[in-house]
């Protein structure tokens, strides 16, 4: 027996157009089971309070299956079954429903900014560290309500807010993550991070990435970095204290742009010996986004190095060439040298960075200049 | 100071990236008046001007040098300016507008470079 539409989240956002789910997302969607039962658990008990425990039975054969994936976005149809036969009293079947409701009801509190816990016991909202963790900004999983113009909407927002009303010591986020590995104990099968902050953050090494993680670390000495994602458990100071769980590991190229880019970002007023302004993070940002778009794989990566007045410099070693650009993040705009040092020939150009024109001018030169050196 | 003297300049780490130098540390910032800050090598060691620099509170992973003649030649005019500590001396950009110095920078740390690193930090 089982109750078909028993759930119907719809997923909002980019990725799940063409009503796809991405599989990461069903490891989201899977906690709900767990979630379901141990809500209608507490739901039993709050109506029999003279009761230590659910009944037996309460909760055998009890599972949420996901049966179809519909357009609407993605909708996500979720059945409840209870088991082979009907082994449930209907009013004890309730209480899953009462349960569903009182976990879509906590969402909808969250995204009003009102108390989740009016709604679901804390130990309920702590099954949030799993459910909507795998979302991205922008994203949503909408939960039908009793009004098809209101649905409750989990979002990175409501679930940081009911975390926090779970008041849990620790919760678990998708992580994406830059850095050296500075320290490995091929013994415990551990490793440990170094941030750009200068934060160690250790993990464990399962076998798929023991190859990639011990080439890292030979190469430590040398700037060889990776790019880690994986799952982090951040205490209630939003500090990240350690990797649960390596997705992936990525040898970057010792010169990767973004990893420079937030070394730069951790820079603070002072910088240099007490002066140095540190560079503004949305000016890195804009950066970040314009090098993405405008910069030619095919190039050399440049070295990045901060500017006292909180710009950014990128420099060239091509042949004899010494080639810098000193960017002013709050102008958009550069300034080229290239100085050949054994003819003394130099060029000079201001360049306007808020335009292609200015970008395409760049690799336009060094692509010259690189093809002169070869 | 004669036309060999090594005039070694303490490095920033921010100013390092794997091993390989800026110019912007051979040239002055906008708050230096124009004036790179050196130690005289006739009268200290380089491993000996690092201690004193870190001594002062001061972020250096090592010390790499130019002669007062590899100055002379950009036409940067060395001297002793011993009102801070006796063995300081200075590099003027007095004269020079800001690409005049961007390429004296660069070639001032060509030359630094060739030379290579006089002292190092440990783990630099």
């Amino acid at each position: 027996m089982s109750i078909p539409d028993f759930l119907r989240p719809r997923l909002v956002g980019k990725r799940f157009e063409g009503h796809s789910i991405p599989l990461e997302l069903l490891g989201d969607l899977a906690v709900l089971e767990a979630m379901v039962i141990e809500v209608a658990k507490w739901r039993y008990l709050q109506d029999n309070p003279n009761r230590k425990r659910s009944p037996r039975k309460f909760t055998e054969g009890i599972s949420l299956t996901l049966t179809s994936v519909e357009q609407g976005s993605a909708v996500a149809v979720i059945a409840l079954s209870l088991g082979m036969g009907n082994l449930l009293q209907q009013s004890q079947q309730d209480y899953f429903e009462q349960a569903r409701d009182a976990i879509v009801r906590a969402i909808g509190a969250a995204a009003e900014n009102k108390p989740p816990t009016l709604h679901l016991p804390q130990r309920g909202l702590a099954y949030f560290d799993r459910l909507g963790r795998s979302l991205l900004d922008g994203e949503a999983i909408e939960f039908p309500t009793g009004s098809p113009d209101a649905p409750a909407s989990l979002t990175k927002e409501t679930r940081l807010r009911l975390l926090r009303a779970a008041e849990v010591t620790e919760r678990t986020e998708e992580v994406h993550l830059r850095g050296g590995i500075h320290a490995v104990n091929q013994e415990e099968l551990t490793f440990e991070i170094m941030l750009p902050d200068g934060s160690k953050i250790p993990g464990p090494i399962s076998k798929p990435h023991f190859e990639t993680i011990m080439d890292a670390s030979y190469g430590y000495r040398q700037g060889v970095k990776v790019q880690l994602d994986g799952v982090g458990n951040f205490n209630r100071s939003e500090r990240l204290q350690k990797i649960e769980a390596v997705e992936h590991v990525t040898l970057l190229d010792p010169l990767d742009f973004q990893s420079q880019l937030e070394e730069l970002k951790v820079l603070k007023d002072g910088w240099l010996d007490g002066r140095g302004y540190a560079p503004p993070a949305e000016g890195l940002d804009w950066l970040a986004k314009a090098f993405n778009e405008h910069y030619s794989d095919n190039l050399n990566l440049p070295y990045v190095y901060p500017v006292a007045e909180g710009g950014v410099r990128f420099e060239w070693s091509i042949g004899p060439q010494d080639v810098s650009l000193e960017i002013d993040l709050r102008e958009r705009s550069g300034e080229w040298h290239s100085l050949n040092l054994e003819t003394d020939d130099e060029e000079a150009q201001l360049l306007k960075l808020d335009t292609k024109d200015g970008w395409e001018w760049i690799v336009e030169r060094l692509q010259t200049l690189s093809g002169a050196a070869s | 100071m004669t036309g060999t003297t090594l005039l070694l300049r303490q490095i920033h780490p921010s100013f390092v990236k794997l091993g390989r130098v800026t110019s912007q540390a051979f040239r002055p910032t906008p708050k230096d008046e124009q004036k790179l800050s050196v130690y005289n090598g006739d009268m200290i060691t380089a491993a000996a001007s690092w201690v004193h620099y870190r001594g002062r509170k001061l972020e250096s992973v090592g010390v790499m040098a130019v002669t007062v003649e590899e100055c002379t030649r950009e036409d940067l005019t060395a001297r002793s300016s011993p009102k801070e500590f006796a063995e300081h001396a200075e590099i003027d950009f007095l004269n020079f507008n800001p690409k005049q110095c961007e390429k004296k920078g660069k070639k001032l740390k060509n030359v630094a470079e060739s030379r290579g690193w006089l002292h190092q930090a440990e783990g630099a």
